[in-house]
């Protein structure tokens, strides 16, 4: 994942509460972003808010994952919803995908 | 291009002429990235996963085709670029944004599919062509104007818009 030069990215590395509460853990399968050269760091992290509503400092803790790990579960979903991320992100361009749960 | 002005539901760029005419140049390359290029999933634990697969390409397809229509309107429209001493001035709504930000990307990334996929940044590899140069100019391109787009999106949501 590439750093565009006129960055506005200041990664936050506390951790975020929220990114694993009890909902969601409650459903089968995972949202992955897996991570790729091509897409910007910026773009990651919009892409992120925009889908998920997530607030910048979420967005960014995953895109961090993604870029650091090579992945970042985003989500614990139904069939269904999990599906439905998973075109969301894709339609941005973004390597996403989705996977059972093996918990 | 340099934004001007944000407001609720719109923002307004100018934008030079050379500038114009690589985001028209831009706009019309889309869609690049092949339609099966997406997997739903990388294991076979899904339910229907061939079915899925399908649904996930058609809705896909759905969205270029309707990301294409919307390139068109907007390369046709009248009146969309005004002119100005610097070159244009040109606003987009939020949904605008959004929209042209998929397009580029998928430009970025269908350049970078065309290089091979290359894992290294593609200003560094080696045996640069006429041909996979063009391509490194692209990706190089839609990501000037995605950080512009980006930067414009990001106003928007710090000074509380949707």
């Amino acid at each position: 994942m590439p750093i565009a030069a006129p960055t506005e990215v200041r990664p936050d590395l506390e951790q975020d509460a929220q990114t694993d509460s009890s909902a969601d853990l409650e459903s089968g399968y995972l949202v992955v972003c897996w991570d790729d050269p091509v897409n910007l760091m910026q773009y990651v992290t919009h892409v992120f808010q925009t889908v998920f509503g997530w607030e910048r400092k979420k967005a960014e803790k995953h895109m961090l994952e993604v870029h650091e790990q090579g992945r970042s579960v985003l989500k614990r979903e139904s069939l269904e919803k999990a599906e439905f991320y998973v075109h969301q992100l894709q339609k941005y361009t973004l390597q996403a995908t989705m996977e059972r749960d093996s918990k | 291009m340099k934004r001007i002005r944000s407001g609720p539901q719109r923002v307004q760029f100018e934008i030079s002429q050379d500038e114009k005419n690589l985001l028209a140049h831009l706009l019309r390359l889309y869609p690049l990235v092949p339609a099966n290029h997406q997997r739903l999933s990388q294991g076979r634990q899904i339910p229907d996963r061939e079915e899925n697969q399908q649904l996930l390409e058609d809705s896909l397809n759905a969205q270029r085709q309707e990301n294409r229509k919307h390139v068109e309107a907007m390369l046709n429209e009248q009146g969309r670029f005004v002119e100005c001493p610097a070159g244009s001035r040109v606003s987009f709504s939020r949904s605008e944004i959004e929209w042209l930000l998929q397009v580029c990307n998928d430009v970025r990334v269908g350049s970078w599919l065309a290089l091979g996929s290359p894992a290294q940044h593609p200003e560094i590899l080696p045996g640069v062509d006429p041909q996979t140069a063009q391509h490194i100019v692209i990706m190089e391109v839609a990501a000037f104007f995605e950080m512009q787009l980006l930067s414009a999106a990001s106003s928007g949501r710090q000074s509380g818009h949707a």
